[in-house]
């Protein structure tokens, strides 16, 4: 696919906000949505950090083809030491640092995503790009990542610590979204495994996954990278998304 | 179902049965279920020895096997509670072994009722069982079992069968949809048979039949099995025990 049909776009673009519209809806299973910090905090991306959002842009269907979500934030710390709290803890630290006027040092992406039907076509690294393009124009020099691998939902029941281990023959990461990153440079640092928390009464998950839980335990749920745990007692369901931190290094 | 259209029909009607009911067990189910040794080394003897119970369905407006029904009669004396834990690999085992030795079954049992996937959802299963009970009754045999499939435990591979089976929908019939059509015709729950069949492969032979990767030893999520897989590298060996519910219909 010729890449001069596409363009990196900002919120300032007019149509930005509509272009946008119902993405992630097409992109994530619909447990995904129901994420308390993402859904609490999803303005403060436009509110507070509008130049750190991105979408790549079909010129030729008049389509958004991808998203890039990301902010700044404050780490002094070594990298081996983020949180476990990956996802969740990095938003809610950056609205945290920006509202307390604490200067950021390190960049940070929450989602980088393309359209089903723009999948496989080699966009993947253009779109990655075009984020770490935003950490250099910044004069930030890490881009740090919560990543959620693209096909452990396959493989609920191997954790992730292991999983993250395969390569492929080449010796790349064998999940292909942790590839394209190391691919285009990035190291991996380690597992997050409490990146989301993501909780539902037993209706919500049914509803969100179409199944029945009519007992306590553990229930494999289509597009989810583990288990969720339901505690009827509790009417709840817990859902905790491991994600793994990576690191490209742009400084 | 329109009984005009809908014919059944038995192996000497048709030149090509065997090939046709072959290709219908192709697309009914996954692959790896294929490959239990007992069904591949004895299928013939459905046909050398027991061509009386196999049976199809055939669409005559589209010269089609729309459902296909495989069945054998047994002996057995002691009560149908103490059926065996090796369910469905059992009772083909048992039925061969009976029909060298010339011992005058008294028994019958379903192993199969396979729904092209472009027929389901049409009410044919329960036209199946009734035909298959049929062959029983025109024996004289008291009972039908079977060694029932739960297919949608498939969605739900970290619940034990033991609690699986008696899960309930809001009539206070089975929740799988299996188990349920054979409770609707009259069928009693006995218990469930943990280890039905048991399919072994290597890697490379699990590899080709789903599609994934195995790395490292473990429990696997396989789609369509109804229990995680285990995988044990150091033997070079993928084991799927299939635990299926025995059911008891009175002819």
């Amino acid at each position: 696919m010729s890449l001069e049909r596409f363009q990196v776009i900002t919120p300032a673009h007019t149509n930005y906000r509509d272009l946008v519209r119902g993405l992630t809806k097409e992109i994530w299973p619909e447990f995904m949505l129901h994420d308390q910090v993402a859904n609490e905090n999803w303005h403060e991306l436009f509110d507070r950090f509008s130049d750190y959002q991105l979408a790549l842009y079909d010129t030729q269907n008049r389509r958004v083809a991808g998203m890039g979500n990301s902010f700044p934030l404050r780490w002094d710390d070594t990298l081996e030491h983020l949180p476990e709290g990956g996802w969740d803890w990095a938003f809610q630290e950056a609205v945290r640092n920006h509202r307390q006027g604490v200067e950021p040092n390190v960049h940070c992406a929450i989602q980088i995503v393309l359209r089903p039907d723009y999948r496989s076509q080699g966009l993947s690294m253009p779109m990655v790009q075009a984020v770490r393009a935003v950490t250099q124009s910044r004069g930030l020099k890490s881009l740090i990542i919560p990543i959620r691998p693209s096909e452990k939902h396959r493989y609920p029941l191997t954790s992730l610590d292991d999983y993250i281990t395969w390569k492929t023959e080449e010796g790349l990461p064998f999940d292909p979204w942790l590839r394209v990153h190391v691919r285009a440079g990035a190291r991996i640092i380690k597992v997050c495994h409490e990146s989301k928390a993501i909780r539902g009464t037993r209706a919500e998950w049914e509803g969100w996954t179409n199944m029945q839980f009519p007992q306590n335990g553990l229930y494999i749920i289509e597009g989810a990278l583990n288990p969720i745990e339901i505690n009827l007692e509790q009417d709840e369901g817990i859902y905790l998304e491991p994600n793994v931190w990576i690191v490209h290094e742009t400084g | 179902m329109d009984t005009s259209r809908f014919q059944f029909i038995k192996p000497g009607d048709l030149p090509d049965y065997r090939d046709r009911a072959g290709d219908l067990s192709e697309v009914s189910w996954p692959e790896f279920m294929l490959h239990d040794p007992v069904a591949n080394e004895n299928w013939h003897e459905l046909f050398d020895r027991f061509s009386e119970y196999q049976f199809a369905l055939m669409d005559t407006a589209a010269n089609r096997m729309a459902a296909m029904g495989n069945s054998l009669p047994f002996h057995w004396d002691a009560d149908i509670s103490d059926l065996p834990e090796m369910g469905w690999d059992w009772v083909f085992l048992k039925a061969v072994e009976d029909h060298k030795n010339g011992v005058a079954p008294n028994i019958q049992s379903a192993i199969q009722i396979a729904i092209h996937p472009d027929y389901r959802s049409q009410g044919l299963s329960t036209e199946m069982i009734r035909a298959m009970r049929e062959i029983g009754r025109s024996k004289g045999y008291e009972y039908l079992v079977a060694p029932v499939r739960p297919n949608q435990k498939s969605s739900y591979p970290l619940i034990s069968i033991d609690d699986y089976f008696k899960w309930t929908n809001h009539e206070g019939l089975p929740f799988d949809a299996w188990l349920r059509v054979h409770a609707r015709v009259g069928a009693k729950l006995i218990k469930p048979c943990h280890a039905a069949m048991t399919i072994g492969g290597t890697r490379a032979d699990w590899e080709s039949w789903t599609g994934m990767k195995f790395p490292q030893s473990g429990a696997y999520y396989i789609p369509g099995a109804l229990n995680p897989m285990e995988m044990d590298l150091e033997k070079e060996e993928g084991i799927y025990v299939e635990p299926n519910v025995w059911m008891a219909h009175k002819t």
